[in-house]
């Protein structure tokens, strides 16, 4: 490997799922580099397609459904989608591991860490049981579990949550990988041994210069472990930048949406949380147009009917794709301003969000005021303004009443 | 499978290792109608061990002078036509019945255990050619596919074993297939997956282990199947060819004959029978219940 080229670089991908009700396009192209030692975290809600570009990298998608229809994944110089299911399996564990979400069920219950720990070490290295259970012994001290030479001889069942999370953790490092992917790796456990575990992680994926991808759906939880972050939405990467740039300057409305549902504690007081109207979109159809457009406040005419390309913030500058200095990208028509982002929705004056064409779903009301108060009062606000005082009762049937806004994104997202 | 998270600190030493197999142990004692069950698959197998000592008489010897005598104290479950002790007969009978039972779910589950496991651990092509296989076979009927198998292949208690065998493989078949298909979808066959496990590791330590609970159930009740099917063949005349046999189904069919005149001679084989099947259906009911995680209390 040249120092030049990155240890994994994505290409294009996409993953599609035959399902009896139809096909799911589950990732559409995605590109992404990333470099030894780097953290890059994924961000988005639930079914965006972050876990499936995760398992897709080491092909352990769902079968027969899940299906990678094109794009390369090049580690370490060698495409992982033309791999021998042998010589993946060569990597898995070895050069890349996995850590999941749920760490109830993520260990085999009949067997104890130490059968599972030296297991793993075996498949790989050749060596007899004693040095491969010292190395068990070596990583569940590395990850804190106390007494390991008699923890050893537990069942999964006889750790906590966080405990399992750990051994998790000790046995995807067994073998000093050089990518580790953690897909949602605290979310099934408590906030105060959230904190814990991601340290952990950070500090021993720094210690062996281990790259990491993070897969989260929480922004809070990124802030502190990566140091870039790509945004999806609907198997696409809508922002890509590094950590600190993406803080400073969210600038798809996606992202800025995400941080204005995330209660802060330096805001204004009284300052509203800004909810993501709306669903995300049904992945059984590609989207025609920006697939955020249904939930946008920004959109343009053009958003219904082109999709948005990945491109620098500023137009013309060359692109980098990993490191402290990787550009700005994003993918949108209309980029809010800096005021806007402050604001969370467009101020520009006598802006309105264009209306969906016939057969297009608009989760955020057409004809949305811009400059006014946001949401469900805003708009009886406008209307108040323009026809007088409202009746809430159900006589009132003949006016338009907007949908009741759905709370769908306090920060943190929930599985429907 | 979710267990209650105890606290490491204070789980760790206090309360030992039991693991799955502990508590479904612990589980299975407190459940009375498994300890009945329990205690009647006990009667049973050590009526059958100990055949040659507690039996009063060799099960083929009498006299006509005694024949077809009333329970006595001599006879305590009386004498059959032949004047032999009916009680000798039924100790023996049952080491024919434990030995055809057990051997037929042996092989019943070695044969259906490895078309469920290629299936299900294999899957695709091979999995579907072997379940149609299996889907035939559990469209005959079970005693009629036994029947056919024993008038094919002649008389004898091997031919009978391999027939009753031959009934329950494709319930074996099954359950293994069914729970080793939800098993590769599970978390950790995934997480063993991403780490490296071959396939044949992942079936093997990782899927197979953990599928042998649903089938350890179906064994228990299958002996409760297979020893009702055996005295069945016996009763319709397919029994051991050596008509001395103490066979509890021929046993049955033989008192037919007599049955105003010697009623006991139909009452004792039949609850000979009834009596090991409902021990093993109790034990296997039980098992299923300390042994599910859903039944957990």
């Amino acid at each position: 490997m040249t120092a030049s080229a990155p240890l994994l670089s994505v290409q294009d991908l996409v993953v599609r799922f035959r399902t009896h009700e139809g096909t799911i396009h589950a990732v559409n192209g995605v590109t992404f580099q990333l470099d030894e030692g780097e953290r890059l975290g994924l961000v988005g809600e639930s079914g965006c397609g972050k876990s499936v570009t995760n398992l897709a990298l080491i092909r352990l998608l769902p079968q027969p459904a899940g299906r990678i229809e094109g794009g390369t994944v090049l580690f370490d110089g060698q495409d992982l989608t033309q791999l021998r299911e042998d010589e993946l399996r060569a990597i898995r564990g070895r050069d890349i591991a996995m850590i999941f979400q749920d760490p109830m069920t993520s260990l085999n219950p009949v067997l104890t860490i130490e059968e599972q720990m030296v297991e793993t070490i075996q498949a790989h290295k050749e060596m007899p049981k004693a040095d491969a259970r010292a190395r068990a012994i070596e990583l569940l001290n590395l990850v804190g579990i106390p007494k390991p030479e008699t923890r050893l001889k537990s069942f999964p069942h006889q750790f906590s949550g966080g405990m399992r999370q750990r051994v998790m953790i000790a046995m995807a490092l067994a073998l000093a990988p050089k990518l580790m992917i953690a897909d949602e790796p605290t979310t099934a456990l408590d906030v105060t041994i959230q904190a814990q575990v991601l340290e952990l992680l950070r500090d021993l994926t720094d210690e062996s210069r281990t790259a990491l991808i993070l897969i989260t759906h929480d922004l809070g939880v990124v802030a502190g472990m990566t140091n870039r972050i790509n945004v999806m939405y609907a198997g696409f990467v809508v922002e890509s930048a590094t950590t600190l740039d993406l803080f400073a300057e969210p600038s798809h409305p996606y992202t800025v949406g995400l941080l204005h549902s995330i209660p802060r504690l330096d805001a204004e007081e009284d300052e509203p949380l800004v909810p993501i109207e709306g669903r995300p979109p049904d992945m059984r159809h590609a989207p025609t147009g920006c697939p955020f457009a249904p939930r946008c406040r920004w959109r343009l005419e053009t958003c219904w009917s082109q999709n948005p390309t990945l491109l620098p913030m500023i137009a013309g500058t060359p692109v980098v794709m990993t490191g402290a200095a990787a550009t700005h990208r994003i993918a949108c028509h209309n980029r809010p301003t800096a005021e806007d982002r402050v604001a969370g929705r467009p101020l520009a004056p006598g802006f309105m969000a264009a209306p969906a064409p016939p057969g297009a779903i608009d989760e955020v009301g057409a004809g949305h005021l811009g400059g006014t108060p946001d949401g469900f009062e805003g708009l009886v606000n406008a209307i108040q303004a323009e026809e007088g005082p409202i009746s809430m009762a159900p006589s009132a049937g003949a006016l338009p009443l907007p949908p009741e806004p759905e709370h769908h994104n306090d920060g943190v997202f929930h599985d429907d | 499978m979710t267990t209650p998270a105890i606290p490491v600190a204070i789980q760790s030493d206090a309360r030992a290792s039991r693991g799955l197999w502990g508590d479904a142990v612990r589980r299975l004692v407190r459940n009375r109608p498994a300890l009945l069950g329990l205690f009647f698959i006990a009667v049973f197998v050590l009526a059958a061990i100990f055949a040659p000592f507690l039996a009063p008489y060799p099960p083929n010897e009498g006299s006509l002078v005694n024949r077809l005598q009333t329970p006595s104290r001599e006879h305590i479950m009386g004498t059959d036509l032949q004047g032999r002790d009916e009680f000798s007969r039924i100790l023996y009978g049952a080491q024919v019945s434990l030995v055809a039972g057990v051997s037929s779910v042996v092989v019943g589950v070695l044969i259906g255990g490895t078309i469920g496991a290629l299936a299900g651990g294999i899957g695709g092509k091979v999995d579907s050619v072997l379940m149609r296989v299996v889907d035939v076979m559990l469209s005959i009927p079970g005693i009629l596919l036994a029947i056919g198998i024993v008038a094919w292949l002649d008389r004898g208690l091997p031919q009978i074993i391999f027939a009753v065998a031959i009934v329950n493989v494709p319930i074996f078949a099954r359950i293994l297939r069914g729970s080793l298909l939800s098993l590769r979808e599970s978390d950790y066959v995934t997480a063993s997956r991403s780490l490296g496990a071959s396939g044949s590791r992942l079936l093997l330590r990782h899927m197979l282990p953990n599928s042998l609970t649903p089938l350890i159930v179906a064994c228990t009740l299958a002996l409760a199947t297979a020893i009702i099917d055996v005295a069945g063949l016996g009763f319709l005349g397919l029994g051991p060819p050596d008509p001395r046999t103490p066979e509890w189904g021929t046993m049955l069919t033989d008192s037919t004959k007599f049955l105003r005149q010697a009623p006991w001679l139909l009452f004792f084989p039949g609850a000979a029978i009834v009596i090991s099947a409902i021990g093993f259906n109790l034990l296997g009911d039980g098992m299923r219940e300390s042994l599910d995680p859903r039944m957990r209390r």
